[in-house]
């Protein structure tokens, strides 16, 4: 049986000390709040790195060269000469690639952002874990969510989250 | 500079008002969007149909002028759709916080301008249903699209930014779907648990949310100065007199964002008259900024206008110096020159008032007046220029007929109609958002 322990909180300063004290005694601690807490978050922890970039690229390059070899490709396999102007014309071969470059970055962002989000999650797909639901905090409240919580430790979290202000403690087990 | 937070509104209370906002509808809401359905259909749709079934010929159309209503509609609608994505992303890259909470609003104006600006297209063909000949592929006529006519260019850049304009504007509303859910009931809890994707709100989807929306951003901004620029060189490529100006890339993106702020002020004037609690979030200090941008674009908007005419004038070139004789100086351009040029350009000085910018009656006038100068200045460009092309023997005035004008006044219906269904349906304020200009709840100071 796994036991999840969530803490509510209704002032952000609190909760991130109570994450800071958690994480530092080496327990899994996920931040769930209804606004982004990205500056707050990095204040204390530093700024992380997203692989969410190497998708966008991955796009913009992919789009370019989809576009490039589109425009110039098919002038060489469907050869319309036009009053003197060149097969192979490179502003708007330029023009073309411009656009499936930035269509090709949007589309590959998203997905990068599914993936990394983890979305769609919903139960029954395979990396569905079945985590905690905590409504309040998509609406007023800021939750915190340490996994693995079971035995001794619930005791112990339960005071550090009360500690440190928590409004309200739930221990959830599945 | 950080704007002062606004401490007015609670978190919950944003989620009570968008939700109560969406759900509780009286009966005026829904004759009115019935009537303006009704009547989108009659003057949009019919007409459309007729000419189909008709030809052309129904048109005011005819040689040389074969661009007419239908492309400075189609023109007109794109530069709407252009203060979306501005507002969305131009703003959010540079942190202007007033953005939040018009920015939803304005992208689901840039979604339905897009769909209208497709529309445009099809109504401009005469044979809407060939279209699959401008769609490259290979086929057993060895025909191939252009890569190298503008045209081409257009159904690449359009198409692109419709994709990249709903990506944004679903992205952005997924936390805010998630958080609706829990108020919503019946097929609404429902349509919003599939459409949040099973959203938490946790601490990593921030993180990752925040780094797509900046690389959102990044695109589709220099993807509304393409797209209009793209949509200029359907003009500025040709040797069309009138159109073949260098300048206007610059002045049709001026000329869009223009016309694209004044449309996000008239909805978010009618957004403030139908739902007063939105007066909470949309305030006098949003009209007051988009005011101030509004003057700025409109005095870059007259020197380019100025350069536009200037410059023909310097070529010295007969067949320009006719067009602009035209275009200036002959009934009814002329008319039609000065009140573009009162609407755009002498009206908007009146936002140098802190007073007028702070009211949004003034405003809601002012940008009223700018949408109708944007659309008679995209209709002095397209039809006007051919109407003097060359030779003085192929000069012929261009008059829209009654189904070209009514299907210009059901475009409007019928973006208004999308538009209000869309409302009850999905959030128009960006709930997160809002609630981030409301602050973080820290309980000391200074954090």
């Amino acid at each position: 049986m796994r036991t999840t322990v969530l803490g509510l909180f209704k002032y952000v300063d609190r909760l991130l000390s109570a994450s800071e004290k958690l994480k530092g005694e080496g327990f899994s601690v996920t931040i769930i709040s209804p606004v982004p807490l990205v500056h707050e978050i990095e204040h204390i922890e530093g700024e992380k790195k997203s692989l969410l970039r190497y998708f966008t690229l991955f796009g913009g390059v992919l789009g370019f060269l989809f576009g490039t070899v589109l425009a110039l490709g098919t002038s060489a396999l469907y050869v319309m000469p036009r009053g003197g102007r060149p097969i192979f014309a490179a502003t708007p071969t330029l023009i073309i690639s411009y656009e499936s470059t930035i269509l090709f970055g949007v589309i590959m962002t998203l997905l990068g952002f599914f993936a990394i989000a983890g979305l769609p999650y919903f139960e029954g797909m395979p990396h569905f874990k079945g985590e905690a639901q905590c409504p309040e905090a998509e609406i007023d409240s800021f939750g915190l969510i340490i996994e693995d919580a079971g035995g001794d430790k619930w005791r112990y979290i339960e005071g550090v989250l009360k500690e440190c202000g928590a409004s309200e403690v739930r221990k959830l087990e599945d | 500079m950080e704007e002062k937070k606004n401490n007015k509104f609670t978190y919950r209370e944003v989620n009570e008002d968008v939700i109560n906002f969406m759900t509780k509808t009286g009966p005026l809401y829904y004759i009115i969007l019935a009537v303006m359905g009704v009547s989108a259909v009659t003057l949009f749709f019919l007409p459309w149909l007729y000419q189909v079934y008709v030809g052309q010929g129904v048109t005011g159309l005819n040689v040389p002028v074969l661009w007419g209503v239908y492309l400075v509609n189609f023109v007109f609608w794109v530069g709407i759709a252009h203060a979306g994505t501005l507002i969305s992303a131009m703003l959010y890259i540079t942190k202007t916080p007033w953005r939040r909470a018009v920015a939803r609003g304005a992208e689901t104006m840039t979604l339905f301008a897009i769909v209208l600006v497709g529309l445009f297209v099809f109504t401009h063909m005469g044979r809407p249903w060939n279209l699959y000949w401008t769609i490259p592929y290979p086929n057993h006529r060895r025909l191939w699209t252009s890569f190298q006519s503008p045209l081409t260019f257009d159904v690449f850049a359009i198409s692109t930014y419709l994709t990249s304009s709903a990506i944004f504007l679903y992205f952005g509303m997924i936390p805010d779907l998630a958080s609706l859910k829990h108020h919503a009931t019946g097929w609404r809890k429902h349509l919003y648990s599939i459409l949040s994707l099973g959203w938490r709100g946790t601490d990593r989807q921030w993180h990752v949310q925040g780094r797509a929306t900046m690389f959102f951003s990044s695109f589709v901004l220099p993807l509304v100065v393409s797209v209009h620029s793209i949509v200029a060189w359907d003009f500025a490529l040709s040797i069309v007199p009138g159109y073949s100006k260098t300048i206007f890339a610059p002045y049709f993106v001026t000329g869009a964002l223009l016309s694209g702020f004044a449309g996000v002020v008239i909805m978010l004037s009618v957004l403030r008259w139908a739902c007063p609690v939105f007066k909470k979030y949309i305030t006098e200090m949003h009209y007051d900024r988009m005011g101030l941008v509004m003057l700025f674009i409109s005095l870059v908007w007259s020197y380019l206008t100025a350069m536009e005419v200037i410059t023909g004038l310097y070529a010295d070139n007969t067949f320009e110096w006719e067009h602009i004789k035209y275009k200036i100086l002959s009934t009814p351009s002329m008319q039609l020159f000065i009140l573009m040029i009162f609407s755009n350009t002498l009206l908007p000085l009146v936002l140098m008032v802190k007073k007028v910018r702070n009211c949004a009656v003034s405003m809601f006038a002012v940008s009223l007046f700018v949408l109708i100068g944007m659309w008679l200045e995209r209709y002095l460009i397209v039809p006007n220029a051919l109407s003097r092309k060359f030779l003085p023997w192929m000069w012929r005035d261009y008059c829209p007929s009654w189904v070209e004008v009514s299907i210009t006044a059901g475009a409007v219906l019928f973006f208004a109609t999308m538009f209000m269904a869309s409302i009850k349906i999905f959030p128009v304020i960006s709930i997160f958002e809002v609630k981030e200009d409301a602050g973080i709840p820290m309980e000391k100071e200074g954090h």
